[in-house]
């Protein structure tokens, strides 16, 4: 189970819009179609490959209830990227992005790659979003952008492993420092320079006084 | 300075001095006024003093000021330590260190650190403001922040966790302290994460995102694992937290690779000799705290899918080899040992693989023996700490759990065609612990003995047949037999306890067991005695209690094949002994009893001492499944005959009647589907009536359509057809004509015939009147080849009217035909017929249908008329023949005639040659060509 990079995830967004159905489709390839309101923020983890490298991803689904959002907002500073989802049968999901992504500029660090998604693309019928506008609204804002379906898995797997190429290019240009865990990435075990020693875990707190 | 100094050198001065209250305002006011930096410090380091003695002045009084002071003066790190100090001073509920308790004031409240934080923190500023602090990297900031949000939150715990969770990054810097250099910070700071994440998922969730485990583990490496110091034991206690009962950070924990990390923890050997020296205090906790962290993974009441994958984890990093290892190592101490026990157990429950691996685990002993064995020997040792028997007897249990191959394994040893007398076995373990003298032994070797054949009919059937052999010279016992012999003797309670819950767990839907049991007459008495006995004394109302449990289950399980103690006759007997409600009161007394509940929570045989020892854990679940059964079986027909003939009759009534429901509901459901098909009916009907009106229509314009298309198809495809009837017509016409010429030819040869038959007659007439000689043969062969070329010509139109038929056959079949063509282009029209609706088209179709149908007539009339010509023809032909019969009798009769008058010339010939010869005779002389006519004549008299 080594990795060459670990990617932490956050998926955001308003409450019933296939934020779980969505880590739960790309983490154990299946559906569920009955809403189980998250408490907080649930775990889940899958290893991609990328460039031939192995990366593990640990994504945290967040509740999107407006109750549970201080609670959310303490995972936004760890998390390299984001899925900030919205439900396309329901435009008020859409309305609400500019204030989840008020919340995660503010909170997060600067260089955390958001994609924008539009769940729910097979319901065609109940469309109330176009897809331009998830695109325009994207453009505005610099976030990738795709529309997926979590019950049928398209585009599900492009959607995480699109982000994770973002992020993977951005350590890459060296935009990403990758040795500030607060990031949300981590080196993979094989890659560490070496077994850190006693004192290393103390090393870098003298920059640490504040963040 | 002085000022102060006096306060502070002298603070329970003279009564002329201010008293403390005094002060702590002067102090406060000085605070809050003063305009230099160093008087206000002055002022916080005087209250800071104060703050021991004068808790609860300083803390009513100077609370805000040293709050602002924390926002003002924020700067001074010098002031600011002060102002924390001294507001830990007031809000800790823990003894000063470094005061006198003489000098503590005696009259203040218990709580009052704890109504002092709630005051604090019923401003959430107050705490992010705290937070903030934590920012600073000053030591003398940093630390009493640390110190003092720690006492916050072990006063007023879920308020301020509540206030931590909403302020955003409240988490992430406390989580920052962890790789704060200076040790008694992290230190403390592990401590405050402890306090932070009790019992508030939420946030142990958020500490986790935090890479707090990674942090965690990292420290406990680098401070030597289990050989390291109290920060191992809290960084242990953390993890502990953060993991129990929470099984998304399980989750997280298990797919980070976490466990794998925890593998060296129990890796002894490279870490220590063996020596029982070398196991300090610490390690021993920090052992202690290792196995529960693992347990806390896997124990039962975590979610079975996460516990599942977790023991597979487990296994396949090698910890539970490790795990196995300290269990046969030598020189661990009991405590972690018997840890380490539970912790085994609890790492291969229910789980198949594990549990194969720990089958196959051997004790490094001389000669060498499986682990379970030599666990099992300390289970029935009874010099082993109690602790320790019972985490075998989990493990033991945790062995067999869902582990039939187990079960088997364990009975095996019992049955007596594998036993090795040089070996000691599992079985004979089990049988020596059965029948120690022990009552704690019996009670483990029965209930471990239970868990090796429950839910397990076929090990049930198998552990009948073990024997035992008690003395030299009397007969072996079968061990169902001995165990109800212990049992009647009346042993101690936990032997007796122990034996009948093995009993019960035996005889549980395995009725050969209890046919076994029932063999022997002894036992229902000895059952009845004890349910039926009135002994008030708690132990003894629970043996009363499985007594009665063990009655229903015979009478439950009971296969009805001995006489004596069938169902009715067991009923009978126990109404008849014991009353239904005695038995009854007697089975609910298990279940009310306090050892029971305890017994039920969980499968950890957790009992603390020895004598608390009664039930176990699957036996519990055992009982509350059949407890009403129990009671069921022996009721319903026990006793109160009547009533029960009543209930019978009720029933039966109720029987009755439901069918009648039944019924009812059945017919009423019948109508209801009835009267629906009527309506479906109905309107299929309605339906079916339109539908056939409109299908009318369309055959009607079907109809249309088709005349239409025959016309069309007259006009499509006939013309040839049509073309070859006239020409078949013209042909037939000429054919006709050509019969028509034929008869007329006829009609003249007959005529000429007529002719040469008067010519020929009048020639005989002639010759017979003047010269019978004149007749002639060759006119009879002219009359002979008329008649035959007649003949032929008869044949001839015979046969040409045979060709007509023919002919005439072949155009009705043609006609037939090109009937069916029309048949067919009609069909042809109805199918297209709703395609094809051009009225004009049709309206022509029509017309040349018309014309077509118009010319068939016509060629038919023909037909007809070419028949009757026909018909005359022959008519015609048969008139000939009649004629040219006529003729040829007449021919005949002039054949005769002729005949005749050829007689008539012969007797002249003869007569004429008589002349002759008498005219020569007579010398008269007679024409030359009278003599040639003579010799002919003379020939042919010659002839004659």
């Amino acid at each position: 189970m080594s990795y060459a990079y670990l990617f932490k995830y956050i998926i955001i967004g308003d409450t019933g819009v296939g934020k779980s159905c969505l880590l739960l489709q790309f983490t154990d390839k299946r559906f569920q179609p009955v809403h189980d309101l998250t408490i907080g923020v649930e775990f889940g983890a899958r290893m991609i490959t990328i460039d031939g490298k192995q990366i593990k991803l640990q994504i945290w689904d967040t509740a999107g209830q407006e109750s549970f959002r201080s609670i959310t907002r303490s995972y936004y500073r760890g998390a390299a990227g984001a899925l900030l989802v919205y439900d396309i049968t329901r435009r008020d999901t859409f309305n609400h992005l500019t204030t989840w992504l008020e919340d995660a500029r503010q909170h997060s660090n600067s260089n955390m790659v958001i994609m924008l998604i539009g769940n729910k693309s097979d319901l065609e019928a109940r469309r109330d979003v176009k897809k331009e506008e998830g695109e325009a609204f994207a453009r505005e804002h610099g976030l990738i952008f795709m529309e997926t379906s979590a019950k049928t898995a398209a585009n599900v797997e492009e959607a995480f492993i699109n982000t994770a190429k973002e992020i993977y290019q951005k350590i890459q240009d060296g935009v990403f420092d990758i040795n500030n865990e607060a990031n949300g990435i981590k080196i993979g075990p094989q890659h560490s320079p070496s077994p850190s020693l006693p004192s290393s875990s103390g090393g870098g707190a003298q920059g640490s006084g504040c963040c | 300075m002085d000022y102060f100094r006096k306060y502070l050198s002298t603070p329970q001065g003279t009564a002329g001095q201010p008293t403390g209250v005094e002060t702590v305002e002067r102090l406060v006011d000085r605070v809050q006024s003063s305009t230099l930096l160093d008087d206000r410090r002055d002022a916080v380091r005087a209250l800071k003093a104060m703050s021991k003695k004068f808790r609860l002045e300083v803390g009513t009084q100077a609370m805000d000021v040293l709050v602002q002071t924390l926002e003002t003066d924020r700067s001074d790190s010098e002031i600011t330590g002060y102002a924390l100090d001294a507001l830990c001073n007031v809000l800790s509920n823990e003894p000063l260190d470094d005061d006198d308790e003489s000098n503590m004031p005696a009259n203040l409240p218990g709580d009052l650190g704890a109504q002092f934080t709630e005051i604090f923190t019923k401003k959430h500023e107050n705490v992010s403001l705290l937070l903030s602090l934590l920012e600073e990297y000053d030591f003398h900031v940093r630390w009493p922040t640390v110190k003092l949000l720690t006492i916050l939150l072990t006063n007023k715990g879920k308020d301020l966790q509540e206030a931590i969770l909403v302020s955003p990054m409240g988490v992430s810097k406390l989580m920052d302290l962890l790789s704060d250099s200076r040790e008694i910070i992290r230190n403390d700071a592990l401590l405050l994460l402890t306090q932070l994440t009790k019992g508030n998922t939420n946030l142990q969730k958020i500490v986790a995102f935090e890479n707090a485990f990674e942090r965690l583990l990292d420290i406990v490496r680098d401070e030597g694992n289990s050989d390291g110091g109290i920060v191992v034991e809290d960084c242990l206690l953390l993890l502990t937290t953060l993991l129990k009962n929470n099984s998304s950070n399980q989750n997280f924990f298990r797919e980070s690779s976490y466990i794998q990390r925890l593998t060296p923890y129990f890796d002894l050997d490279s870490q220590h000799t063996h020596s029982q020296a070398g196991w300090s205090a610490q390690k021993v906790t920090n052992l202690h705290l290792m196995l529960q962290l693992v347990r806390c993974l896997v124990s039962p009441n975590t979610p079975q899918q996460q516990v599942t994958a977790c023991q597979r984890t487990m296994f396949q990093c090698g910890l539970l080899k490790q795990l196995c290892t300290i269990l046969m190592a030598s020189g661990v101490p009991a405590d972690v040992l018997t840890e380490t026990i539970n912790t085994v157990a609890e790492v291969i429950r229910g789980n198949l693989q594990n549990q194969e691996y720990f089958a196959s685990v051997m004790a490094p002993s001389n000669p060498p023996r499986p682990a379970i064995v030599v666990l099992l020997m300390s289970m029935v040792n009874e010099k082993q700490p109690f602790p320790l028997r019972c985490a075998v007897l989990y493990c033991f249990q945790s062995f067999l759990y869902k582990n039939e191959v187990g079960q088997s394994q364990i009975v095996t040893t019992l049955l007596p065609t594998s036993s090795d007398a040089n070996q000691i076995t599992a079985g004979q373990l089990l049988c020596g612990g059965l029948f120690s003298a022990d009552s704690l032994s019996n009670w483990f070797a029965a209930v471990a003995m239970l868990h090796a054949i429950q839910d397990n009919g076929t090990q049930k059937e198998q552990l009948l047949r073990v024997q035992l052999a008690t003395s030299i010279g009397s007969p072996p016992v079968s061990l169902l037999q001995q165990c109800c012999n212990i049992l009647a003797q009346g042993g101690r309670f936990q032997t007796r306890v122990g034996l009948l819950q093995l009993l019960c767990a035996w005889m549980i839907d395995s009725p050969i067991t209890v046919a076994h049991f029932l063999a022997n007459t002894a036992n229902v008495p000895y059952l009845i005695t004890q349910v039926s006995a009135s002994d008030s004394d708690e132990n003894e109302s629970i043996v009363q209690g499985l007594c009665a449990f063990l009655l229903g289950i015979t009478v439950l399980y009971n296969d009805e094949q001995n006489e004596t103690f069938n169902k009715s006759s067991l009923r009978q007997i126990i109404e008849k002994r014991i009353g239904l409600e005695t038995f009854t009161e007697k089975l609910s007394q298990v279940p009310k009893n306090e050892s029971y509940t305890k017994a039920a929570k969980k499968p950890h045989v957790s009992y603390k001492q020895s004598s608390e020892v009664t039930f176990d854990y699957e036996f519990t679940r055992i009982f509350k499944a059949l407890e009403v059964d129990a009671l069921d079986a022996v009721s319903t027909d026990a006793g109160r005959k009547e009533n029960k003939a009543k209930l019978a009759n009720l029933q039966q009534h109720e029987l009755v009647v439901n069918q009648y429901k039944d019924i009812i509901q059945e017919q009423d459901q019948r109508l209801n589907d009835l009267q629906q098909q009527f309506l479906e009916l109905q309107s299929k009907h309605s339906m079916s009536g339109e539908e056939i009106r409109q299908l009318k229509d369309q055959v009607q314009q079907l109809k249309d359509q088709n005349s239409l298309l025959k016309v069309q198809k007259g006009a499509q495809s006939n013309p040839a057809a049509d073309a070859r009837k006239d020409e078949e017509i013209r042909s037939l016409q000429d054919q006709l004509e050509k019969m028509r010429l034929d008869n007329a030819n006829k009609d003249s040869a007959i005529e000429k015939l007529k002719t040469d038959v008067t010519v020929l007659e009048a020639r005989v007439v002639n010759s017979s009147e003047e010269d019978k000689e004149n007749i002639v043969p060759s006119e009879s062969e002219i009359l002979q080849n008329t008649i035959s070329r007649l003949q032929s010509d008869l044949q001839e139109l015979r046969t040409s009217a045979a060709e007509k038929d023919n002919e005439i056959s072949r155009l009705s079949v043609q006609n037939n035909e090109a009937e069916g063509q029309i048949q067919s282009l009609k069909q042809r029209l109805e199918s297209n017929a709703e395609t094809q609706a051009d009225p004009a088209q049709l309206a022509k179709l029509m017309e040349e249908k018309m014309t077509l149908q118009e010319r068939v007539k016509k060629s038919n009339e023909e037909n007809l008329k070419l028949l009757d010509k026909f018909n005359k023809m022959e008519e015609e032909k048969n008139s000939v023949v009649s004629e040219k019969e006529g003729v040829l009798e007449e021919l005949d009769t002039l054949k005769k005639e002729q005949e005749d008058l050829l007689v008539l010339l012969a007797d002249q010939d003869t007569k004429i040659a008589n002349y002759k010869k008498l005219l020569k005779e007579n010398n008269i002389p007679v024409e030359d060509d009278d003599d040639d006519e003579d010799d002919d004549l003379d020939d042919d008299l010659d002839d004659d």
